[in-house]
């Protein structure tokens, strides 16, 4: 047995120190291309340690080890259903992008950025994923952040069109449909920044309230009747400001498309296991330990359950009609990642209403489209590198040279979409049931909303695979040769989802979950809706481009216009409100008191003390005489009023 | 046994440091040896008496022997006797805290002030009488007040009047306050500090300011009465006026010796502000721990920063470190000494007054940094620069301050006189 503390040390700071010494030897090409092998090799002592944690039964539980003393901030980590699987997943996924990482970036022009950030990234995924505090957690939230920012705006010289988002002298109205690299950092982290502040306002005012920040040990119910139905919804909303800016859900998922401006291997691990899966595993993480299927008289759960099934639902349609429309690679699996997440912010709320089950459907839906769209997202970079283009193209005869990749997009597509009976069909069916069971309250708008964004979403996928394998145009430039470490990357990746089927299929998991999942897909609605899903994967194979419907298509590609938010209505009332600042604010009384009143000050007293010091002594004397004498005449007054 | 043995050293110690200082005239090696022996003897019989005292007398030592190795920089015309001199300032500062004896405590103040009064004159070949006479001056008035207001103050404990109180609390601290050179009574800083030797400056900026303080803090706190509660604010007053008048003053200064000097005047004010705690004896040991890491400090620093006027520069990163510790970083002994200050008054509830200092020290920031961009030169292995690496190696030894404080919790208990 190893030690509890030794292990999560490991755990959290291998990563980290191991991409130090690129970090500090960014001069030296020599060893910037060797030491990416230490990076890797220290996100594979995490995926050990996680897999230790997984593995050794007697781990789970609460782990609390003193911060900051008296204050409920502490190091507390939680090994429990959630964070046992979502650890491995993670340090594994991080694991095989990082393999595929040591082929993608050589001859990159700052490997010492890329791997410094990419295992701060992992690390930081893996400190929220772990930790039961919720300061501590934020902590790794913020690196989230933090690396993300360096991570998508890495090739920040924005001199490289492959690198940008949109297509380029493309405009609608005035907006430029061209994003660089750096523009792409930017709007990420901005809007992140955007939800986090109200985020840790939430987390202060639980702070404030609650004598613990663990969020197993945190009295929800009664922490909530105090708050009051008001209070509730608003902490509630404060909260999911970060989860929702985090997780790129309508109406913040601008950034995540342009997000794509990063390297591919950012992007896969932004998609499957970090980032965006962060928000969604962080509500997954609560709603596990506030059990609201409990809470029914709690005033005001029920609203903020019902506000996240909805956005989930509506970021789950939009982001797969957006992808329907879309002609980039990168840009389009980020369009149906959007999507994904939505469905298991939808299946974790509708716990509310149908019970634990809910969260063990978001919770493996996660799963399994994590590794499904790392794999997709490797497979993507390679195709980049290999055509020296972002947008969808390549016909069969490139799929010949490329079989390993044609191989794992057809695995991973058709894994994910939902269709029978392989492994996203399972706890799509599951997803179905659930939904099914709100009609009480919602009427069948959820189930419809479902089906309609699974059919959409088969299709994009298989328009995914076609375009890039079966009926693309030839590419101009073809390098097919190479990229052995890739390949492993992709392969190993997609891998894992025959593990999971395996799960699903044979065995019976926590509380009978699988079990749940196979009688599920028996029931005639989950195989109805399987089969129209297999039939949407065969029209979008078939038909990729419809030409009928370009405008529309058009229109959803531009992300409905969407982009406007982030690069009109926000850029314009931003610099309304700086200039309000600018002029009222800084010039006004800022630069007033700063250039005015505290300089006059400082002159006026300054030149009071040295006018006394012309260096005669008799002037001296006189001063300091006189001061004595008064200083005494009014201590001899005072005395003698206090006597 | 002990408590012959303790006077009986020190007697020695003095009877050493006279012989050495007369036959320096002839032998002038003899002077310099002969006051180190001093020191090493008064050093023993102090700690041996009270093992308690041996971290403040280890500071002292090692301040006092590098004023004696820096005394080396220059030639002056009583060479030997300067060293005596040093040595005697020395002696009675590692004495202080083993007397709770009211005239041998008044005797040491004028004992650690006198030989100053030479030392600020001498330079190369010849004496700086102006600066004397500006210097002597003042001297003598505040050790006039001093006196008066410490014997005013001991009267009260025998037969208390409300008012002869407030008046003997105010002639002290006014007195201390020239003594130091606090202001608005610190007319007599600046031009000293320019216009006298770079050398002995050092002297008189770092050892001859202990003394004072500990003397006062000592008769104040025997004399406490619940009087004290409401003259307090005097101090706190004057201890403000000194921060902002020492800091905008230096913020303004050109010359790096001007500087030292506001500078000198705003450390005053800072451990001046320590006296406001007595009004909560059961907090004194933090503004104790406070005022000594402080003083310490300030020593150090100035030690090193006159050095390097003298010799027109030293080794930048040395004089980085020593502004650093000026500035309060941690884990320099410039930050612990404020922090312990700033606790002190905090528990004394005197919150206008932290808010003051932490304002202060925002301000002094450029004006150090300035100061050590201006002195800051290449290495070169000669006694000025070793003389600051040792004034380095003194602010970095409380880089955990915990043995110290303890340390000071003790000696809190003994800071006082019996009357």
């Amino acid at each position: 047995m190893i030690d509890e503390w030794i292990v999560f040390l490991l755990l959290f700071l291998t990563p980290v120190i191991s991409s130090v010494p690129i970090a500090l030897a960014y001069k030296s090409k020599e060893w910037t291309d060797k030491l990416p092998y230490l990076s890797v090799l220290g996100i594979f002592v995490s995926v050990l340690m996680s897999l230790y944690i997984l593995l050794v039964p007697t781990f789970q539980g609460q782990y609390a080890y003193a911060w900051i003393p008296n204050t409920g901030i502490e190091f507390v980590f939680m090994v429990d259903y959630l964070t046992q699987y979502m650890g491995v997943i993670t340090a594994l996924i991080a694991f095989f992008i990082a393999i595929y990482g040591l082929d993608y970036m050589k001859g990159d022009y700052r490997p010492s950025w890329y791997w410094f950030f990419f295992n701060l990234f992992t690390a930081s995924m893996l400190l929220v994923v772990y930790s039961d505090n919720l300061f501590l957690l934020f902590v790794g939230w913020e690196g989230l952040g933090a690396a993300s920012w360096g991570l998508i705006g890495h090739w920040f010289r924005d001199d490289d069109d492959i690198a940008y988002v949109g297509q380029k002298d493309r405009k609608v109205g005035p907006l430029p449909m061209h994003w660089a690299p750096s523009t792409g950092g930017w709007r990420a982290i901005s809007t992140i920044r955007f939800g986090d502040v109200p985020m840790f306002l939430a987390i202060a005012a639980i702070w404030a309230l609650s004598p613990t920040l663990n969020i197993s040990e945190i009295e929800w119910e009664s922490l909530f009747v105090s708050l009051g139905a008001a209070g509730t919804i608003i902490l509630f909303l404060c909260l999911l400001m970060g989860l929702f800016t985090k997780s790129a859900q309508v109406p913040f998922c601008e950034w995540l498309m342009t997000a794509m401006t990063g390297p591919t291997t950012v992007s896969a691990l932004l998609h499957s296991a970090t980032m965006v899966a962060a928000g969604a595993f962080v509500f997954l993480k609560l709603t596990w330990y506030i059990q609201p299927w409990t809470l029914h008289e709690v005033p005001g759960l029920e609203v903020v359950y019902t506000i996240v099934l909805f956005v989930g639902l509506l970021s789950g349609l939009y982001g797969a009609l957006s992808g329907s429309g879309m002609l980039e690679r990168k840009v389009l699996l980020a369009a149906s990642t959007m999507s994904s997440i939505g469905l298991m912010f939808a299946a974790t709320a509708a716990s509310f209403w149908v019970g634990h089950f809910a969260v063990f459907v978001g919770f493996w839906y996660m799963a399994v489209h994590a590794f499904a769209k790392a794999s997709l997202f490797l497979v993507a970079g390679h195709l980049i590198h290999a055509t020296h283009s972002r947008f969808l193209g390549g016909g069969r005869e490139f799929a010949k040279k490329m079989t390993p990749a044609f191989v794992v997009t057809i695995i991973a597509t058709t894994f994910l979409v939902g269709m029978p009976p392989l492994t996203a069909y399972w706890v799509k069916s599951g997803m179905d049931f659930v939904m099914e069971e709100l009609h009480h309250d919602f009427g069948i708008l959820p189930i419809a909303l479902l089906v309609i964004t699974s059919l959409i979403y088969a299709g994009i996928l298989a328009k995914f695979l076609s375009l890039n394998f079966l009926k693309g145009e030839k590419p101009e430039h073809e390098h097919t040769e190479g990229g052995g470490l890739m390949k492993v990357g992709y392969v190993l990746m997609v891998s894992v989802l025959f593990v999971i089927s395996y799960l699903f299929l044979f065995t019976s998991g926590e509380a009978h979950v699988f079990e749940e999942f196979r009688h599920e897909g028996k029931v005639m609605v989950s195989m109805v809706v399987g089969v129209s899903i297999l039939v949407a994967y065969i029209v979008g194979l078939v038909m990729p481009r419809i030409s009928a419907f370009s405008k529309l298509g058009t229109f959803f590609g531009d992300r409905m216009y969407l982009p406007f938010l982030n690069d009109f209505i926000m850029l314009k009332t931003g610099f309304f409100i700086s200039r309000i600042v600018q002029d009222y604010g800084n010039r006004g009384i800022d630069g007033f008191f700063n250039t005015r009143i505290i300089p006059g000050i400082f002159g006026l007293v300054s030149e009071g003390i040295r006018s006394i010091q012309n260096g005669n002594l008799s002037r001296y004397i006189n001063v300091v005489l006189g001061l004595v004498m008064i200083i005494l005449i009014i201590a001899v007054t005072i005395g003698g009023v206090l006597q | 046994m002990i408590t012959l043995t303790m006077p009986l050293m020190l007697l020695g110690a003095l009877v050493i440091l006279t012989f050495s200082s007369v036959f320096s005239v002839k032998y002038r090696d003899l002077g310099f040896f002969g006051a180190i022996a001093a020191i090493l003897i008064g050093f023993a019989a102090v700690t041996l008496a009270n093992p308690a005292l041996i971290y403040y007398t280890g500071f002292v030592v090692i301040i006092s022997l590098i004023n004696l190795v820096s005394l080396k920089m220059i030639k002056s015309v009583i060479e030997g006797v300067d060293y005596g001199l040093v040595g005697l300032m020395a002696l009675v500062t590692l004495f202080i805290f083993s007397t709770q004896d009211l005239a041998m405590v008044l005797a040491a103040f004028v004992l650690v002030s006198a030989p100053t009064y030479i030392l600020v004159m001498v330079r190369e070949g010849g004496a700086n009488v102006e600066v004397g006479i500006k210097y002597i001056t003042f001297m003598v008035l505040a050790t006039v007040l001093f006196l008066m207001g410490a014997l005013i103050l001991a009267y009260t404990q025998n037969a208390f009047s409300g008012l002869l109180y407030i008046l003997g609390y105010v002639m002290l601290v006014v007195g201390l306050s020239i003594e130091v050179g606090v202001a608005p009574l610190h007319e007599w800083v600046p031009d000293v500090f320019t216009s006298a030797d770079p050398i002995p400056m050092s002297i008189i900026a770092s050892l001859a300011k202990i003394v004072p303080f500990v003397i006062a803090l000592k008769i104040l706190i025997s004399t406490a009465n619940p009087l004290t509660v409401s003259i307090t604010l005097f101090t706190a007053v004057l201890a403000a006026i000194s921060m902002f008048t020492g800091n905008i003053g230096a913020l303004t200064s050109k010359e790096p010796a001007r500087i030292l000097a506001y500078s000198t005047v705003a450390n005053m004010g800072y451990i001046l502000s320590c006296v406001v705690v007595i009004v909560k004896p059961e907090f004194f040991y933090f503004a104790l721990t406070g005022a000594l890491l402080m003083l310490f400090a300030n020593a150090a620093g100035k030690i090193g920063f006159f050095t390097a006027i003298k010799n027109e520069g030293v080794y930048s990163p040395l004089v980085y470190l020593l502004a650093f510790s000026f500035i309060g970083l941690p884990p320099l002994m410039g930050f612990w000494g404020k922090l312990f200050i700033l606790i002190s008054l905090v528990k004394a509830e005197y919150i206008w007054l932290v808010a003051i200092m932490v304002l202060n020290s925002a301000i002094s920031v450029p004006y150090y940094l300035r100061l050590a961009r201006e002195l800051g030169v290449g290495w070169k292995a000669d006694l000025p620069n070793y003389i600051c690496v040792a004034a380095v190696l003194i602010i970095f030894v409380t880089f955990w301050p915990d043995w110290f404080f303890k340390a000071m919790e003790v000696l809190a208990q003994t800071v006082s006189i019996v009357l």
